[in-house]
């Protein structure tokens, strides 16, 4: 881990005071804002072009700095589909916040490629009007910019609005534009200046779930008797438009469409080989919910014990077991290597606010490593004490905050561990129960009354 | 292993008979102990580990809070979440004997490092010290008669319906632990007064110094004691060992008991604890007397006895009678007089009355609860008065008083199934004793077959393969046939059988329902849950704000606490009557008027329970003429129980129902909107399924309250009081309120026109009259 941050701080050392590129241009930009989620989701395919003389090893995309909403995940990938890393940087004369994207291969001049940019905001999408009663439909506003935001000039842009229904009541026009169906067409526009902004308007119905993560505790304890135990504890709130008067059951009832804002229910998916399941709260077991087994998972359809309206909130814990051999293996130097999933699957399209995962490893072990997918903040380790043990087990902690699901990393855990702790616990138990033997075998067998004993005047 | 046994040399002998009898008895327990812990378990098979009904609610919530603030801030504990707005000092007010139970065991196996939630222990806690009273029912029922009877008696009371009904896994009650207190204090009494040894005698002091800590019930142990010395005293049987164990229990149970807050002085200043003083006092007396008897001519001690009686008597009499009359010793509590007269509650203090574990007990409920042991412990009492010694003394007044007790309240069952199993043991063992006898004179080995028919008549409880065979082989003596001895032990082990089947039964179906969690089945065996309490707790704990105050009914109390963790006004520690009554008056007056007293207790959420819609038969409505009694005992003048009822005197819900029930607080809380649904198609609208009827008041709204939730099967719905500027007109936000201006100066302002009069006629010749210009 402090490997990684050094790593990460040099190379932000290196590469603050980055200078723009004007030779490179966007030649072609198809956006597509995806608006059917609680999440804003924009994918960006762009078509760079070397206009200059000499070749280009990358380049930048920039944060929008007047913009609803936090962009939780950013990726760029090339044409043959590969990651392109993501480097934060500075650039000399601009507050903006900028991101160095390195290309595998040097962009001659005359040459154009293909790059496509995957942005993720959560919070994007604001409930207008922010509260509404049980019968209303939720209408939320989307604030986005008709140009893609970026250093560079564009000579081409189309973008297309993905919207979940076909009930819009405003958007902005500026022209062309088109709305068919659920999609709204921007564009194409031509040559866009750099950092050109146009606020760009959606105001629709959206009555997907607005279901929030805000706070999730995921523990993994591992048994080398071969079980790996995952629980996990999720407080989750429905972050839509917030009820306004009433509850009435009886309307409730008799509301049987499918689409409403209200969350009944939501699917979790769990490893294939996911066993002992159980969901419940402070309360006990929460006796609504039921597991199907797919090829390649398990299916949880959970449902919280009262229906989630706008502002409600709800509370969980849910665990399961994985069998070992997945997840755990030993390297030929005899260290034992970890590999487990950060954060899981909650419902489709989550978004965590806070996310603290904690690793329980067996009792004994050292020469721990730890090597994250992304960045995290590291939190004090701790000591655990679980069944009969009396050596405590290190405890790591990490915490990280806004998480989505291509957040769904795995991390890996490499430490050293001796066999022969495994039969610590059996051996005291025993012992202890040979000790209790033998105490009631001298307690029967000795006499330690001080007077006449009784069995003695009896015969 | 015997016949190896027997012919090794007789100090073998000895130890080989001892190590069996003693394996008997111990495998007899360990399977007692197991049995009865497993037949606890129904509840937590068919459900889950939790907290069972009402009272189980708060004990756990307190048990969580002494593990979590320790043991001294939970006697200092300020509970400001009960009894808004009064409070309640918690530490002072609870037996706190559960709690440090169940938080002891907790700590030693947190100490061992076994993690066991703090609920597990207090689930299991009442199955396992099931498995402590069979023990300490054995060694009691051995001291008053055998090894055989005490085996009995531990094998009943295991599995009596009796005890497991306060008992089962989850039923977190100060009853599971008592009920071993108690027999253990009895067996320790019952030693000190055989051996007349002080080591006993604190022994049992010590016990019931445990007991005190653990149940109000503790009453019957120090009335019951000295009426047995007392008794002991009429018949004579005034002895050293006697005056030594009571005095030592006396004074030592006396300090000990007083150092529960709870308890405090109440052993010296209550009528209750009254007669343990004056029996300590009169064995002093005799003690006094039996000495100077040494020392007198018989005339002078006649005289001496029958003065000296007298004056003595007449002087403490009239002593407690006078500090009762001063308020030194406070009179007999109303729960202590509804034991003599049944109908007192009833009449004065309608709270006690209300709770349906006070009532008095059924014929029906004594067969429920004992099944063959109601049959048989008389015959189990013939045998102790026929054979009396002190100590069955002991048990002779037990039975008598516990029967009468049970038969005033059911609650009070629970004391008297001790006895009956003991009793019972008694009389199984006396019956197998002489049916199951070996004839000794036909065989050869005579002290060993002696011996050997303990252990052997022992296994006929459990199965009885064994022993009948050789049963078979034993010839004619005492008159008894063969064929006799064999039709009355299979006939005793048929009724045995059908008594352990009764008890599964019972247990099984009748006691093992969380009452948290209902289910019902389907016509083809598929169990529906229905978890609505849950429901209802869980939205008010995640989606309230923390100090949200809210009323129900104080049956709801302690879950209200327990699983939502808000406040409540009342709950199920019912020790004021007048706030009750206000909760009460506030249920059963009309909307305004209830509004009223919800304002003045701040109150934010109203809390019903409604069966209507899935038959649900201990709902409020059910429960709302106790309401109106309660209030009317504080109020009479603003609730009369008669307007409730129609005018042939009847309770009814539907159109004929009295207007004052149709239009009170709770049937609109119950009814509200439930005249439009349907349940189904063949019954109209707003029909209530508990009480077959169609509701009388059907379209009606709200002023004050709002529907804030209502579970899946509406059984709990949760109103919010609304704030006073929420009803009188919608409440717009400052910054959409729009102050109309007149059009008369914006018209003059922005169009600066010269002065008109409004509508003035403009008259035209030739045109038809027009306003306009």
């Amino acid at each position: 881990m402090l490997k990684l941050n050094l790593f990460l701080l040099f190379l932000v050392g290196v590469n603050a005071g980055e200078q723009i590129n004007s030779y490179l241009i966007y030649k072609n930009v198809d956006r597509s804002i995806d608006l059917t989620s609680q999440l804003v989701k924009i994918t960006s395919t762009i078509t760079l072009e070397n206009a200059g003389k000499d070749p280009i090893k990358n380049f930048l995309v920039v944060d929008e700095p007047k913009s609803d909403g936090k962009v939780v995940y950013r990726g760029v990938k090339d044409s043959a589909k590969q990651d392109l890393n993501l480097l934060p940087v500075q650039v000399d004369g601009s507050d903006n916040k900028f991101h160095k994207v390195v290309l595998r291969q040097n962009l001659e001049p005359g040459r154009t490629a293909t790059v496509v940019l995957e942005e993720i905001i959560a919070k994007g999408l604001a409930p207008y009007p922010s509260s509404i009663s049980q019968k209303e439909k939720q209408l939320v506003r989307y604030f986005g910019n008709h140009y893609i935001y970026t250093p560079y000039t564009v000579a081409k842009q189309k973008t297309d609005v993905v919207l979940s229904s076909r009930s819009v009541e405003n958007y902005t026009k500026l022209k062309p534009v088109t709305q068919s169906d659920n999609t709204i067409t921007y564009g194409p526009y031509t040559d866009i200046k750099p950092y050109t902004e146009d606020q760009l308007v959606v105001h629709f119905e959206n009555n997907a779930p607005f279901l929030t993560v805000t706070r999730l505790e995921r523990v993994i304890e591992i048994s080398h008797w071969g079980n790996v135990a995952i629980e996990e504890q999720i407080e989750i709130k429905h972050t839509g438009a917030k009820l306004k008067g009433p509850f009435s059951r009886y309307d409730y009832q008799r509301d049987t469409s499918s689409s409403h804002h209200s969350i009944k229910s939501y699917t979790t998916v769990l490893p294939a080989t996911a066993h002992s399941i159980y969901y419940r709260d402070s309360n006990g077991n929460i006796s609504t919910s039921s597991v199907k087994h797919r090829k390649d998972w398990i299916e949880l359809e959970l449902r919280p014990r009262f229906p989630l309206f706008g502002g409600w909130q709800s509370s969980y814990t849910l665990g399961y077991s994985v069998p070992s051999y997945q997840y755990l293996y030993r390297t030929p130097e005899g260290q034992n290597v970890l590999s487990m999933r950060f954060i899981d699957h909650v419902f489709d399209d989550m978004f965590v606010e806070e996310a603290t995962t904690s690793i329980v490893l067996p009792v004994g072990v050292s020469d721990v490593q730890l090597i994250v997918p992304y960045q995290v903040e590291k939190l004090q380790d701790d000591i655990t004490y679980k069944y009969l043990d009396n050596m405590g087990r290190k405890v790591l902690r990490m915490r990280k905050n806004d998480l989505v699901e291509q957040h769904i990393q795995d991390l890996e855990i490499t430490y050293s561990w001796q066999p022969q702790l495994l039969l610590h616990e059996p051996l005291l138990i025993s012992l202890a129960l040979f000790i209790l033997f033998v105490a009631v075998i001298i307690w029967v067998r000795l006499d330690f009354s001080l007077g006449v004993p009784e069995h003695s005047k009896k015969e | 292993m015997v016949q190896a046994g027997s012919k090794k040399s007789s100090v073998s002998k000895i130890n080989t008979k001892a190590g069996i009898s003693s394996l008997i008895i111990f495998v007899v327990l360990l399977l007692a102990w197991i049995a009865g812990f497993s037949s606890r378990l129904f509840a937590v098979i068919r459900f889950e580990s939790i907290i069972h009904e009402f009272d189980p609610w708060f004990n756990y919530r307190a048990t969580a809070y002494m593990v979590k603030h320790g043991f001294y801030n939970f006697l200092n504990w300020f509970d400001e979440r009960a009894w808004y707005p009064l409070g309640r000092i918690v530490g002072g007010t609870v037996y706190p004997g559960l709690m440090l139970t169940s938080g002891s065991i907790h700590y030693i196996l947190h100490l061992l490092h076994i993690n066991v939630h703090i609920r597990d222990v207090c689930v299991f806690l009442a199955p396992v010290f099931s498995g402590l009273t069979a023990i300490s029912t054995y060694f009691l029922t051995k001291e008053l008669w055998s090894a055989g009877a005490g085996l009995f008696a531990a094998c009943f009371i295991a599995i009596v319906p009796g005890y497991i009904s306060r008992s089962v896994a989850g039923s977190y009650d100060n009853e599971g632990i008592a009920i071993f207190a108690l027999q253990f204090t009895y067996f320790l009494w019952i030693k000190s007064v055989k051996t007349g040894s002080v080591f006993w005698a604190v022994a049992a002091s010590l016990s019931y110094f445990y007991m005190v800590s653990a149940w109000g019930g503790y009453v019957f142990i120090i009335n019951l004691i000295p009426l047995h010395v007392f008794v002991l005293l009429l018949m004579g049987r005034y002895s050293n060992r006697l005056f030594t164990s009571y005095t030592t229990f006396y004074i030592l149970g006396l300090i000990f008991s007083m150092q529960i807050p709870f308890v405090g002085f109440q052993p010296i200043r209550t009528s209750e604890h009254m007669a343990a003083g004056g029996v300590f006092a009169l064995l002093f007396a005799v003690g006094v007397l039996k000495y100077m008897q040494s020392m007198m001519s018989k005339s002078e001690f006649k005289s001496l006895v029958v003065f000296g009686g007298l004056i003595s008597a007449a002087v403490v009499f009239l002593g407690v009678v006078l500090l009762t009359y001063a308020g030194y010793v406070a009179p007999w509590s109303g729960r202590f007089y509804s034991l003599w007269d049944t109908g007192y509650a009833k009449i004065h203090i309608p709270i006690i009355a209300s709770v349906s574990e006070h009532q008095p007990t059924t014929w029906f409920s004594f067969f429920f609860d004992l099944h063959i042991l109601v049959a048989t412990f008389p015959a189990g009492l013939w045998y102790t008065i026929k054979n009396i010694n002190d100590e069955r003394v002991f048990v002779v007044l037990y039975a008598l008083s516990a029967v009468y007790f049970a038969g005033v309240m059911v609650r009070l069952m629970l004391t008297l199934t001790p006895v009956v199993c003991i009793l019972s043991g008694i009389a199984f063992s006396g019956l197998l004793e002489l049916f199951l006898r070996e004839d000794d004179s036909s065989r050869g080995e005579d002290s060993e077959e002696e011996e050997q028919s303990t252990p052997s008549k022992r296994l006929y409880d459990k199965a009885g393969k064994v022993p009948k065979m050789k049963h078979e082989q034993s010839r004619d003596t005492d008159n008894i046939g063969p064929n006799l001895r064999s039709i009355v032990t299979v006939v005793i082990l048929l009724l045995l059988m059908l008594f352990a089947v009764h008890c599964t039964w019972v247990t099984s179906n009748a006691y093992s329902s969380p009452s948290i969690v209902l289910a019902s089945y389907g016509s083809d065996g598929t169990r529906q849950i229905l978890d609505d309490f849950r429901e209802a707790y869980f939205w008010l704990s995640q989606n309230t704000a923390d100090d949200a105050r809210i009323m129900s009914w104080w049956d709801y109390g302690y879950q209200i606490a327990g699983m939502a963790n808000r406040t409540t006004l009342v709950d199920n520690n019912t020790w004021n009557n007048s706030h009750i009554a206000l909760v009460g008056k506030a249920m059963s007056s009309n909307e305004s008027a209830a509004y009223e007293i919800m304002t003045a207790l701040d109150v934010d959420y109203v809390l019903v329970i409604f069966g209507g819609v899935i038959g649900y038969s201990g709902d409020d409505i059910n429960k709302f003429l106790w309401m109106v009694r309660i209030a009317e005992g504080e109020h009479p003048k603003d609730i009369r129980e008669s307007d409730y009822f129609t005018e042939h005197g009847e309770f009814r819900v539907d159109a004929e129902g009295s207007p004052t029930l149709l239009n009170c607080l709770m049937y609109k809380l119950s009814y509200y909107r439930f005249g439009e649904l349907k349940l189904d198609y063949r019954s109209p609208a707003g029909f209530d399924r508990t009480r077959n009827a169609v509701i009388g008041h059907k379209d009606f709204q709200l002023t004050y309250l709002e529907e804030a939730y209502t579970t899946e099967h509406w059984l709990v719905r949760v109103y919010r009081v609304k704030k006073p500027d929420e009803f009188n007109r919608p409440r717009i936000p400052i910054a959409n309120r729009i102050v109309k201006s007149s059009n008369y100066i914006t018209k003059k302002n922005i169009k600066r026109k010269k002065g008109t009069i409004k509508n003035k006629p403009l008259v035209v010749k030739g045109k038809r009259l027009s306003s306009k210009q």
